[in-house]
């Protein structure tokens, strides 16, 4: 119920969908000819929604990322986000967190988190501020003087998910934040970034290779088939929110993974 | 073992050395003739450090050696970059440096004195030659070891070219680079000595390699003292910068 209230204020601030993909399609040049690697993508994603993207390894699906971040220029096709075209990276209105090591090493946590404020010549004070508010957020007060060596997995990624959002964009896109973690680590991960969605509103296109995880997290599951990557499938989650744990045993749960393994695994 | 034993044993060694050059001469089971004891050398310092003749010499080689090292490290690096960041000039050269780098340079010595004489400029021009190879060769290292996703992470966040070049690149070649000016100094001074050494009227190179033609070698020793020195105290300032900079690396 929490949950419904922040995705009708979501909504209220854009008018319709954060994230609009049409017809967007991408050809590689590759050594041995072009590869055509992303056919045929539409999506709408209203803003406040978490959407995840799943889909087997190789189907496009960090190139789509990439695209939607402003970093790459796709084929064809149209991209909106937040009503307007992204041709180049705009921290204004997307944050990108990226799977593990993208923290640079010479810079402490708090700093990592305030770099994307710093490229914009932020006064100090303000950024380092924004910065430590952002580490509180991710339940990282008081690590903001570590070194990332000085950091487990997840911590990493909290300061990570920090840096992403420090500059309050609309939109969050992740790419397989927690592939590198461990199981238990990752479970707790999933659970505080939704606990930081709730209490942010952000829209979030989120990556992963597993199943459990996408039905956890996610609003809408978008599923990929093998390249060139298409749309397969849009399932609906319609579990409650809060999520907890103990859904993960539910047959609601289970069906829907049954659901979107059957598209992933007849793929040939 | 702690840091606290490893140093004290470090002292003793160092004691251990010290004494047994001046203890083996005087005692004659090594020929002071050979080895002169280390009372002597450090008299005889004196002495050479006091000469103006010797004084000269250092000016000399101080000034061959640093401005060798103004012209071989930038060049160096700003054509180990271009190797590293341009697809084709690295394509085309990188062989050939590579193999060049592999030459024992003092081949080219006599080419060098045929070209500039022996005098200021070929001691220079030699020394940067003998360089600039692991300059090239190090800058390209410091240039591949920047991480692609940094780059990526930085550009997500609107980073401008500049941006990139000073808050990405620059920290983390730093540690490469500190590194490259450390291993240029051995190669550069060594590329002095060898040219003073080999054809010269002055430099610490030149006197020394007279003191060891005429037996002089109280003389000898205490230049090689000097030189030593000169060397560890540039290593120490390096290795005092890269501590400096290096708090991050695990
Ligand atoms: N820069 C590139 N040049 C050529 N081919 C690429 C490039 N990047 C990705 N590809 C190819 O495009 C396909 C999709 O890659 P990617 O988007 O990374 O997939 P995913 O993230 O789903 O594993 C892969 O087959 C990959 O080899
Ligand atoms: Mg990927």
């Amino acid at each position: 119920m929490q949950h419904m209230a922040q995705l009708s204020l979501g909504q209220e601030q854009s008018q319709g969908a954060a994230v609009e993909v049409r017809g967007l399609g991408h050809i590689y040049a590759g050594r041995d000819g072009a590869v055509p690697a992303l056919t045929d993508i539409d999506l709408n994603v209203p803003a406040g929604r978490f959407v995840v993207i799943v889909g087997p390894s190789g189907c496009g699906k960090t190139s789509l990322l990439m695209m939607l971040a402003g970093l790459r220029t796709q084929t064809s096709g149209t991209i909106l986000v937040d009503g307007r075209s992204i041709a180049t990276p705009d921290p204004s209105r997307v944050g990108v967190v990226f799977q593990e090591a993208s923290l640079y090493p010479w810079l402490t946590a708090v700093e990592n988190v305030e770099f994307p404020l710093v490229l914009k010549n932020a006064p100090r004070d303000e950024r380092r501020a924004r910065a430590e508010a952002m580490l509180n957020l991710v339940g990282l007060s008081g690590f903001g003087g570590r070194y990332p060596h000085e950091l487990s997995g997840g911590m990493k990624q909290r300061v990570s998910i920090a840096r992403g959002l420090v500059q309050d964009p609309p939109v969050l896109l992740m790419d397989e934040p927690f592939a590198a973690l461990d199981e238990q680590t990752r479970m707790t991960m999933g659970h505080e970034l939704l606990r930081i969605w709730s209490q942010t509103s952000k829209t979030v296109v989120f990556i992963t290779h597993s199943l459990t995880e996408a039905v956890y997290l996610a609003d809408e599951v978008i599923v990929m088939s093998a390249r060139p990557g298409r749309i397969l499938d849009r399932v609906p989650i319609d579990l409650p929110r809060p999520r907890t744990y103990q859904m993960m045993a539910t047959d609601v749960f289970g069906a829907l993974r049954e659901r979107i393994w059957h598209q992933i695994r007849d793929v040939p | 073992m702690s840091t606290a034993a490893v140093i004290l044993i470090r002292i003793a060694l160092l004691a251990a050395f010290l004494g047994a050059w001046e203890f083996l001469p005087r005692t004659g089971i090594v020929n002071p003739m050979l080895l002169p004891p280390l009372s002597l050398v450090i008299e005889t310092l004196g002495d050479i450090l006091g000469r103006g003749d010797f004084r000269e010499a250092m000016l000399v080689t101080t000034a061959e050696v640093l401005v060798a090292f103004i012209i071989a490290v930038p060049l160096g690096g700003a054509i180990g970059v271009l190797a590293a960041e341009h697809a084709y000039f690295g394509a085309i050269f990188r062989p050939m440096l590579f193999y060049v780098f592999s030459i024992p340079k003092s081949i080219f010595l006599p080419m060098f004195i045929l070209a500039f004489g022996i005098g200021f400029e070929q001691k220079v021009a030699y020394a940067t030659f003998s360089t600039i190879f692991i300059v090239i060769m190090s800058a390209s290292a410091a240039v591949e070891s920047v991480k692609a996703d940094y780059v990526l992470v930085a550009q997500s966040y609107g980073a401008t070219r500049a941006q990139i070049l000073r808050r990405i690149y620059i920290p983390s070649m730093m540690p490469i680079l500190l590194e490259t000016l450390r291993i240029s100094m051995i190669f550069n001074f060594t590329g002095v000595m060898i040219a003073e050494m080999y054809a010269s009227r002055t430099g610490v190179g030149h006197m020394i390699a007279n003191w060891g033609e005429n037996f002089m070698l109280p003389q000898l020793f205490a230049g090689v003292v000097v030189l030593a020195v000169a060397a560890m105290s540039f290593n120490e300032l390096v290795r005092y910068m890269e501590a400096r900079c290096s708090t991050w690396r695990s």
